[in-house]
């Protein structure tokens, strides 16, 4: 039977009761909160598998670069230039202009003359790319992107639009707004209305006037482990259950803002299922005018779960993707493609 | 959004407006900092606004994003930015400051001009605030006057920020010595690094 509304104290009740030797054992050894191990052998299902999650989780990220056509025409130019600096790349082969850093040089990345004159977008992890493809706006969308900052992805969607059509990007960080301006300007990004707002007020401002939204939602970024070690103890369940909270109020904000028809597309830099499937499972109890679509993504993507400590979840949720580290070789990520009627 | 309707809204202490007098004002700036040409070009993309806050900062809202401007400010909202920001607005001069983006279309669209190239030794420098020396100036591009602003350009072509000329034409060159400054740093790409994250204005040295 699919639940109506997630009961996160039974949840937690039942993750609680998970927690065995095993768990306990590898726990300590990781450097884990044993509650997360714990999610982490029923959302894979072996403890072969959970042993290669960690022990990727482990392994260092290779940052990359995102060349803006919109400052520059010819990637080659900028690759050049860098490679004078002593750096080198491999193309990503499923994003035509970004390459990944297979050698450094001086200074950082995020140093250049070339990063300063907004020729490149400097990225941790290539999973980011991921949403504005999957999104993929033309130049005659009017797209919203919801907790927009610091504008990766919005200065990536106005790219893919070729510097036309609208974006509307929203958040309500004062400190990752300016961050936010400053990519805008750099990138020299001039299809973009930033706001700093509550994002759960757009569809009260702007009535439902998007043909397409992005919400990359702030989460616990438990897919960043690799950047981020603190996260391993950092966060206790009750933070998962507070950022699923805010996710599903923003995720129904976003389906509030498109006009019939339009796709919204949920993603978070997070692999808990709190924060993914849950989530989704929820806004779906909720309404009657949405469903999850298939995404035709650039790479081969791990499927939503369906089930979770004897939660049953909406059979389209399995149209959800995943990336794992272990398997993708890149941050940990979760994507959602849904429409509304 | 008619032209002679009048667009303001004011909150956390900024004042927004796009009206025809905000047209005017920016237009007239524009025109005398960059010339006509740039002032009807810029215009032909699309409406001007201003934000008045603790600093005057102008914007072009391109055709797109007007409506949805419009919305906002109805809403007794302001943007944080929106469309391209054209540069700040002063009261005393330079009375305009274009932004980097301005200038790098302008001298892309409409040919370079009020401009200082400057060679790789010379932009290191100023990309940590630093000024423009003599010995760092390539090649200069007129109108070159005091009091006004040029673009600080690399070899590459690309505008590396904004510098205030302490000379009053590119002939008066030849008159300094290679250590003697040309340009106050007004605002260089630099910015993005050091304080992209704090308020620009703290970086603005004039």
């Amino acid at each position: 039977m699919v639940s109506d509304s997630i009961d996160f104290n039974k949840l937690w009740s039942r993750v609680r009761g998970s927690i065995d030797e095993w768990v306990v054992r590898v726990a300590k050894r990781f450097g884990y909160r044993e509650y997360m191990i714990a999610r982490y052998l029923e959302l894979l299902g072996s403890r072969d598998e959970v042993l290669k999650l960690l022990k990727a989780f482990e392994s260092e990220l290779r940052p990359s670069i995102r060349c803006n056509t919109l400052r520059v025409s010819d990637c080659s130019y900028v690759v050049s230039r860098l490679r004078e600096l002593g750096y080198d790349f491999e193309r990503i082969e499923w994003e035509g202009t970004s390459f990944r850093v297979t050698k450094f040089g001086s200074p950082s990345l995020g140093a250049t003359h070339e990063f300063l004159l907004g020729m490149y977008y400097l990225y941790r992890g290539v999973a980011s790319l991921l949403p504005p493809i999957i999104l993929s706006p033309s130049k005659h969308d009017t797209v919203l992107d919801l907790a927009a900052a610091p504008g990766g992805k919005t200065t990536h969607l106005a790219q893919l639009m070729g510097g036309e059509g609208a974006i509307v990007a929203i958040d309500v960080s004062r400190s990752r707004m300016r961050a936010l301006r400053s990519n805008l300007e750099r990138l020299g990004v001039f299809n973009v209305l930033a706001v700093r707002m509550d994002g759960r007020l757009v569809p009260k401002v702007f009535g439902r006037v998007f043909t397409k939204a992005l919400l990359d939602a702030p989460c616990t970024a438990e897919g960043l482990i690799q950047i981020d070690r603190s996260r391993k103890v950092r966060t206790l369940f009750n933070d998962l259950v507070k950022a699923h909270e805010r996710q599903v109020e923003l995720l129904n904000a976003a389906l509030d803002s498109v006009v019939s028809g339009s796709y919204v597309l949920y993603s978070v830099c997070s692999i808990a299922p709190e924060e993914c499937e849950l989530v989704i499972s929820e806004v779906l109890n909720m309404r009657d005018d949405v469903e999850v679509v298939p995404i035709n993504g650039p790479i081969k993507f791990c499927r939503g779960i369906t089930s979770y400590f004897g939660i049953e979840l909406p059979s389209d949720v399995r149209l959800c993707c995943r990336v794992y580290p272990h398997i993708h070789g890149m941050e940990g990520f979760f994507l959602c493609l849904m429409r509304r009627y | 959004m008619p032209n002679e309707e009048v667009l303001k809204c004011t909150s956390g202490g900024i004042t927004c407006e796009v009206s025809e007098l905000v047209n005017e004002l920016i237009k007239s700036l524009i025109r005398e900092y960059l010339g006509n040409d740039v002032a009807e070009f810029t215009a032909g993309l699309g409406r001007f606004m201003l934000c008045r806050g603790e600093f005057s900062e102008a914007y072009l809202i391109p055709k797109e994003l007007e409506g949805l401007v419009t919305k906002l400010l109805r809403s007794g909202r302001v943007p944080y930015s929106v469309g391209m920001y054209l540069g700040r607005v002063r009261s005393r001069k330079p009375r305009f400051v274009p932004s980097v983006n301005l200038l790098h279309i302008t001298y892309c669209e409409l040919g370079v001009r009020s401009a200082l190239v400057v060679s790789l030794k010379g932009l290191k420098p100023f990309l940590y605030g630093n000024d423009v020396l003599k010995e760092s100036v390539i090649n200069c591009f007129e109108p070159v006057r005091r009091g006004y602003v040029v673009g600080i350009v690399g070899e590459d072509g690309y505008v590396y920020g904004v510098g205030l000329p302490v000379i009053n034409s590119c002939s008066e060159l030849n008159l300094l010595k290679g250590s003697d400054v040309v340009a106050l740093n007004v605002f260089d790409v630099g910015w993005f690094l050091r304080g992209g994250t704090v308020p620009r204005e703290r970086m603005f040295k004039v």
